[in-house]
């Protein structure tokens, strides 16, 4: 249409004519629900346009948003740009025997790979490893950039189960059989971290000791006062306040929340079980009692914010945020409090681990944290491009040992030998699209 | 009449015309108005069949829900496998509640700004005015929940929640603990969010009163402030309305500004300061942990619930526009 789109006045009120001739009652019905139904709908409409930011804004609030892993190419993280500055000045080391296109599966050659962006999602609580381990590698690997979107452990369950990233991570490993769009999901053992029951109660500085019932109690909201006799008659030493007590829990889904919710199944007594159900849920059962507030971050800032809060966040943001954490009472019936001794300690317990018998929480011996749990990390086990194959392979291999250093410094307890040889077994399943093993 | 009343008066504008003779001689200009008008019809065929679309899919996937719990749905609640129920009855009150506040926030202040911008301010003020409040709409939700959750909850905690519950009469409203998020909390960040579309319809509303209203107030005598109040307010009511509507149509489907600062929990409020949960929050912090079947069914049934409750202001709201119309028409 070259013609200026400017109709004659004429032409206009000539189709007026015809559409007021041609206009049964019926039409003006039609047309009239038509519009309504559009100015009513705009705002819906609009709606919904703000629900699809909103419902990334979890992974809005990290500092790297998930491309897509068909187009490698996209935002690069901090850790690749930074690498690609230092890449003239250290040039990667040469180990014997190693092979950039597969061969052996070991430490001394995860660092040689072919060069590639990786994409993952999954859980939060993991991000602060993943962010520092992922730092590291891409300095020993400069070709590797990896983007992890710490959105929450069921986005990474869903996001690795439909195939739209090239790893997922999850607190609770999938039900067997564990498998997606891609065939098998391989679930390996990543990190070892604790939840920590963190409060904010000026005049008790720590040592502050709880035990499952005083913890239903407080997250059921039939013990309100932090000078409770519950949990008085726990703390003698303690003078405490007559605070009011204000829980805060997780508003979205999460794996701190399963744990808790697993360690009060198992210790919180009948008032616990008749009120969340006897099966452990990422979704935080109690909705009525406290404050909900979205992911670690949030729930830590409320703990700041909030004098007489207890809240339950993974162990690494309470370090970061200085918080003072309760002694939870464990199996053995010691009062312990989370450290990464007594985190490791519970990982040691984990003897025949594997992605069906991953529970941890409440574990025997007198200095265990009761609430531990690994992280998993979910992979195809038929990798159709290769290289991304070999690349996550070498990747998690070198995250499961050499990346362990990397835990300690957060608040993570490196993972026990046992669990990095399962690993390392799980690792060596990984297969090209033809169906041939990756690595020898 | 007042000769420096007659200078105020603006010259009347002109459509342009020029061109239109030229258009309707030249050759073809009916079949050019005959493809105009099918690509009319052809626009609202594809708008109508979009929107038509969108609510027919929304019912399809969440009709598992409604044949669960019928019209119960909308009190007791939805499906959750863990817990059995949510209480769409909470969040629906929880909705109303934070989008009552955010309007008897916002649109007091909105008008009175609107009102400062076309008919108080200098030029040189009103502009950088006018444009760092439409800077606000152009701030995304997560952005103004962040500030709420960081900055704001803080603030109201400390100092505004434990003050109103000071104030008397108002107190009433403001009982139970001061924690920061609460339906208060949500109802200022989404008062707020709201603040950019009063303003800027408002001005317009205020801004094409008539020039004849605004004489006649000040040949009888009015100051500037009692003309504004008592001919130009008025004379922009229908506008002001049509603002409010559609800030309370945004207000009802914030989602993730709300669930950052409300505090998310499934309670009848029995106090502002009280954390609530609304039909937006509820949504966006139970839709990714959904399991297929009747719990998504479920919370998909809340977005249909959100869905009838903004179609429903918007109707009204264009009921009234209407009514208002014929009345001042007749």
């Amino acid at each position: 249409m070259t013609e200026p789109v400017v109709p004659p006045a004429a032409e206009v009120s000539g189709s007026r004519g015809r559409l007021a001739r041609t206009s049964t009652p019926i039409l003006l019905v039609v047309v009239a629900t038509l519009v309504l139904g559009a100015c009513g709908s705009s705002s819906p409409s609009a709606t919904r346009k703000k629900a699809k930011p909103a419902t990334t804004t979890t992974a809005a609030a990290n500092p790297t948003p998930t491309t897509n892993p068909a187009t490698p190419g996209g935002p690069s993280t901090p850790a690749a740009q930074s690498a690609a500055h230092t890449a003239t000045t250290k040039p990667s080391s040469s180990g014997g025997g190693c092979s950039a296109t597969g061969g052996s599966l070991s430490s001394a050659c995860d660092t040689q790979s072919p060069a590639l962006q990786v994409t993952g999602a999954g859980a939060n609580s993991i991000q602060p490893f993943f962010g520092r381990a992922f730092y590291f590698y891409a300095q020993a690997n400069h070709g590797v950039a990896v983007n992890y979107s710490p959105a929450g452990s069921s986005v990474g369950v869903t996001d690795i189960q439909q195939n739209t990233v090239n790893f997922g991570d999850s607190e609770i490993p999938i039900k067997a059989p564990a498998s997606g769009t891609g065939g098998t999901i391989l679930q390996i053992p990543v990190d070892l971290g604790g939840v920590a029951l963190s409060y904010n109660l000026p005049g008790v500085g720590s040592g502050l000791k709880l035990d499952g019932p005083t913890l239903a109690g407080i997250f059921l909201g039939t013990i309100t006062k932090w000078n409770d006799p519950a949990i008085a008659s726990l703390n003698p030493g303690l003078n405490l306040p007559s605070t009011t007590i204000v829980p805060v829990r997780r508003a979205d889904s999460s794996g701190p929340g399963y744990d808790l919710d697993q360690y009060l199944i198992s210790t919180g007594g009948s008032a616990w079980t008749s009120a969340a159900g006897a099966a452990p849920s990422t979704k935080w059962p109690i909705s009525s009692v406290g404050v909900g507030q979205q992911l670690n971050t949030g729930v830590a800032s409320f703990i700041q914010q909030t004098q007489g809060a207890i809240g339950y966040v993974e162990y690494a943001y309470a370090l970061q945020a200085s918080f003072t954490n309760v002694a939870v009472k464990n199996q053995a019936g010691s009062f312990v409090a989370p450290s990464q001794a007594s985190i490791g300690a519970a990982g040691a317990q984990a003897g025949n681990l594997s992605a069906a018998n991953f529970n941890i929480i409440n574990g025997p011996g007198s200095g265990t944290y009761p609430l531990a749990n690994f992280s998993w990390t979910l992979l195809y086990q038929k990798q159709t491009n290769a290289d991304l194959g070999i690349v996550l392979g070498k990747l998690f291999d070198w995250v499961t040992t050499t990346g362990q250093q990397q835990a300690a410094a957060l608040g993570y307890s490196p993972l026990p030998a046992n669990v990095v040889a399962l690993a390392h077994s799980t690792l060596l399943q990984l297969q090209n699209g033809a169906g041939q093993a990756l690595f020898s | 009449m007042n000769p420096t009343l007659l200078e105020e008066v603006p010259p009347p504008r002109r459509t342009p015309v020029r061109g239109v003779r030229e258009t309707l001689q030249r050759r073809g200009a009916r079949p050019s108005g005959r493809t105009y008008a099918l690509l009319r019809w052809a626009g609202a065929t594809l708008f109508a069949s979009v929107v038509l679309a969108l609510v027919v899919s929304l019912l399809v996937s969440s009709s598992q829900a409604f044949g669960h719990s019928g019209l119960s749905f909308f009190w007791s609640g939805t499906y959750n496998a863990s817990k059995s129920i949510y209480p769409t009855g909470i969040f629906i009150i929880g909705t109303l509640i934070t989008t009552t506040v955010a309007i008897v926030l916002a649109v007091p202040v909105g008008v009175g700004t609107a009102a400062l911008l076309s008919e108080f301010a200098p030029k040189w003020l009103a502009g950088p005015l006018s444009i760092m409040i439409d800077l606000i709409a152009a701030v995304p939700s997560i952005v103004v929940g962040l500030w709420g959750l960081l900055v704001l909850t803080p603030v109201f905690a400390h100092h505004v929640e434990p003050f109103l519950k000071k104030v008397p009469v108002v107190e009433w409203f403001f009982h139970g603990a001061a924690l920061g998020p609460s339906m208060l909390l949500a109802g200022t960040v989404l008062a707020v969010m709201i603040l950019p579309t009063i303003v800027a319809l408002s001005r317009t509303a205020l801004a094409s009163v008539a020039v004849e209203d605004r004489e006649a107030a000040r040949a009888l005598g009015a100051t500037r402030w009692q003309v504004v109040r008592t001919a130009v307010v008025p004379g922009a009511r229908t506008g002001i309305e049509a603002a409010a509507t559609l800030a309370v149509g945004r207000a009802l489907g914030e989602t993730i500004a709300v669930a950052m600062v409300i505090g998310n929990t499934y309670v009848l409020p029995h106090s502002l300061l009280a954390p609530g949960a609304t039909l937006g929050s509820a949504i966006i912090n139970n839709f990714a942990e959904a399991s297929p079947g009747l719990d998504r069914s479920s919370v998909i049934g809340l977005v249909v619930v959100l869905l009838v409750m903004t179609a429903l202001v918007n109707i009204g709201g264009q009921l009234l526009l209407r009514s208002r119309l014929r009345v001042k028409a007749a």
